[in-house]
């Protein structure tokens, strides 16, 4: 096996700070090679330093040699050419690397024709055989805007692979994707492996098994562990490593919090049913959700859970059926935990004046916020800080904080921890549930993933027809 | 890296020291030379510069320096005020259509639309010649060109924002719209706003010397930077330091004002 891509003591530093310590790896034909690491831990930086895309401040040191060659030497000009034909990177955010104006066929044909310099008809007779080859046939004239999140990424998968690059470096590939979606991607770089080489940054446990070969584990830019897959998941050394593997959620504890008796209910659904753009996402759904209840919702990407939550909060109208509240409540007890954390705070402005907006508005008890800080896990000194300078994992947990000030009776959480890497993500829910229970707040849970609602909830709806 | 003060870029901070300089020159004129910009001494034309006319001379013997600093002043009373008061109304408007939309927005966008057909200097001449050489038609006139801008930018704005889950979620902790706006809307416009008057000032500015110049805007005695151009057109020859005054101050009015909006980044 010849050795297709070395790097030798690479290191990138910013100003005199070094965020990636010196690292050595060598990528062979048919080899896949997976880093695992939370966010935070320099992943996505390697991967940039060898595809020579660091933003300027950061610098990198050390050789990445290319058939022997060292790249790192190369004018940008130069450099710029190995991409697609030599490196492809499959990027983290396939919406942020497709034209949202240019039908998927269009994409990938246009790499065809013009890097690998193949005439138009034949580029869109390539890109429609490979589009069909990940099962997008039937998309391949639509707008990335009207894919999903799984479709959109193998559309980038095939625009990032149509150069014919035999070495492909995939940056987080499966974030936010559900348990089919991510097996499909997964399956989509095994196919890579055997055309070249493979080298995967995730932090997804079942994505470097599913792949196999090597695995590095990095944390704070530093090597923690490294071994084949099998030897390093079954038997992990490093403290580090089994943290990581236990966060998965197949590895977790049942957390559910004991059933109690019969529950007042908080709400009721009868026969709900909902259209968006003439497509059904749901009829005749039934639900009752009691005091302190934690139901699980699960299904795949785009089947409409984000919407059913905005229908049982009342920020959507429903096309019919009956939503039923408990009586003579306020509507600020029935609350929402978001997706993407920073999203739902006001930027530029201290966490701290926020809460006390929120306690002067309804003349809560300031004094109840310390412990409930304190039962969260957060340090008031938080506070003082603005969303933007708080970790995504902090933030999620202020939320929820924020939630439980009003003494909420229903908590809407979509998808809270699907952007937090695994060990944050493990502790937010395990959290949320908790504290949700002591105050008796049902809790209704979305998430794609449905081994952490089986360790969580009392009961899983599944919307989408899937279980 | 850029150094930064008073979280200005190193450009703005330039424009804005430009502008101060130029304020001040305006003011102290005022306060301390105080000439009569409009009195003429016939047997002193085009005097050069001396200990008491540091500026020299125009053709009918006025102080250049009393005629330039009340011809700054009027230039940047009538950008602050025509600012202001489009601002204000843009800034109002968007935020009422892009948080309401519905009809309220269709009607508003048509109004915008209407706006936009005609070309901005063709409405202020429009204005301008309802009342040869009055400054209220053509500050109208300026304030009704300049506020579409920021009708569009606060009205895309604050339509994205209505639309975000930062907003949803303070609606649903029960506050109000008041606290949305305060809260979640001012602070993503102040910053764009603040652009567009800087850029609106220094259209402003243009605007009046240009009508000046083309002889429909204010009329002599009255100093003002586009006259003054045009009457000293012509002694090009004779006095070019003198043509040159006017000239120079409008460009640095325009380039400190467009150094304070813009940002190399």
């Amino acid at each position: 096996m010849s050795v297709l891509l070395q790097v030798e003591a690479l290191s990138v530093s910013a100003n005199d700070v070094t965020l990636l310590e010196p690292l050595s790896l060598s990528l062979k034909t048919g080899e896949a090679l997976t880093i695992l690491g939370e966010t935070g831990a320099g992943k996505s930086l390697l991967v940039q330093a060898i595809m020579g895309l660091l933003p300027s401040p950061l610098q990198a040191r050390g050789r990445v040699l290319l058939d022997g060659q060292d790249i790192g030497r190369l004018k940008p000009a130069l450099r710029a050419r190995l991409w697609g034909r030599q490196l492809a990177m499959l990027p983290q955010e396939p919406w942020h690397a497709l034209d949202p104006l240019m039908p998927a066929e269009q994409q990938v044909a246009e790499v065809y024709r013009y890097v690998g310099g193949l005439s138009a008809p034949d580029a869109l007779e390539r890109s429609r055989q490979d589009l069909a080859g990940v099962g997008l046939a039937g998309a391949a004239e639509r707008l990335p805007g009207h894919l999903s999140g799984g479709m959109a990424q193998r559309l980038a998968f095939c625009a990032a692979t149509a150069g014919g690059a035999p070495i492909v470096l995939a940056d987080e590939p499966t974030k936010g994707l559900d348990a089919s979606r991510r097996d499909q991607v997964a399956a989509l770089l095994r196919r890579a492996r055997e055309r070249g080489a493979v080298l995967t940054v995730t932090h997804n446990i079942e994505v470097a098994r599913q792949l196999g070969g090597h695995i590095l584990v990095m944390r704070d830019g530093r090597l923690v562990e490294q071994g084949e897959a099998e030897e390093l998941l079954a038997r992990p050394k490093d403290g580090y490593t089994r943290a990581l593997i236990g966060a998965d959620p197949q590895h977790w504890p049942d957390i559910t919090p004991t059933d109690g008796a019969a529950r007042e209910p908080v709400l009721t659904v009868r026969g709900l049913h909902k259209s968006r753009g003439g497509r059904l996402l749901f009829e005749g759904l039934h639900m009752t959700v009691g005091r302190g209840e934690i139901i699980g919702i699960s299904g795949d990407s785009g089947c409409g859970k984000s919407s059913l939550g905005d229908i049982l909060l009342g920020l959507l109208p429903a096309d019919g059926g009956e939503i039923r509240r408990a009586p003579q409540i306020a509507r600020h007890r029935y609350l929402k935990l978001y997706q993407d954390p920073p999203a739902a705070f006001a930027p530029g402005i201290p966490l701290g004046r926020l809460f006390d907006d929120l306690i002067g508005l309804h003349r809560l008890d300031r004094r109840r916020l310390a412990p409930l800080l304190q039962r969260l896990r957060l340090d008031p000194g938080l506070l003082q800080r603005t969303s933007v300078a708080v970790s995504g994992g902090e933030l999620q947990r202020l939320a929820i904080a924020r939630a439980l000030l009003l003494e909420p009776l229903l908590l809407f959480a979509d998808e809270p921890v699907s952007r937090l890497d695994p060990i944050t993500a493990r502790e937010v829910i395990a959290l949320l549930v908790q504290s949700a229970t002591e105050q008796d707040c049902a809790v209704l849970l979305v998430s794609h993933d449905l081994e952490l609602l089986r360790k969580t909830c009392h009961h899983v709806v599944s919307l989408g027809g899937r279980a | 890296m850029t150094r930064r003060l008073l979280g200005l870029r190193r450009g703005q901070l330039a424009g804005l020291v430009l502008i101060a300089a130029l304020v001040c020159f305006a003011l102290l004129e005022g306060l301390l030379h105080g000439a009569d910009p409009a009195s003429q001494d016939l047997a002193n034309p085009f005097a050069g510069p001396s200990l008491s006319e540091p500026l020299g001379t125009d053709q009918y013997g006025r102080s250049m320096l009393a005629r330039l600093a009340a011809a700054v002043r009027l230039s940047l009373a009538l950008s602050l005020l025509c600012v202001v008061t489009s601002a204000t109304i843009g800034v109002a408007m968007g935020v009422v259509a892009g948080w309401r939309q519905g009809l309220l927005d269709k009607c508003m966008s048509l109004l915008l639309n209407i706006a936009l057909a005609l070309p901005g200097l063709v409405l202020v001449l429009l204005f301008a010649s309802l009342a040869p050489g009055s400054f209220l038609m053509l500050y109208v006139g300026i304030s009704a060109v300049l506020w579409v801008e920021y009708f569009r930018v606060v009205r895309a704005i604050t339509r994205r924002v209505a639309a975000s889950p930062q907003v949803q979620a303070s609606r649903m902790l029960g506050f109000g719209a008041l606290y949305c706006v305060r809260r979640h809307l001012w602070p993503a416009i102040v910053g764009p706003v603040l652009t567009l008057a800087a850029f609106g000032a220094s259209a402003s500015i243009l605007a009046l010397a240009a009508l000046g110049f083309i002889a429909v805007g204010l009329r002599p005695p009255t100093a003002e930077l586009g006259l003054m151009m045009v009457e000293l057109f012509p002694y090009y020859n004779e006095a070019p330091w003198v043509l040159a005054q006017p000239i120079l101050a409008v460009f640095l009015l325009v380039l400190g004002l467009n150094l304070l909006a813009g940002g190399e980044e």
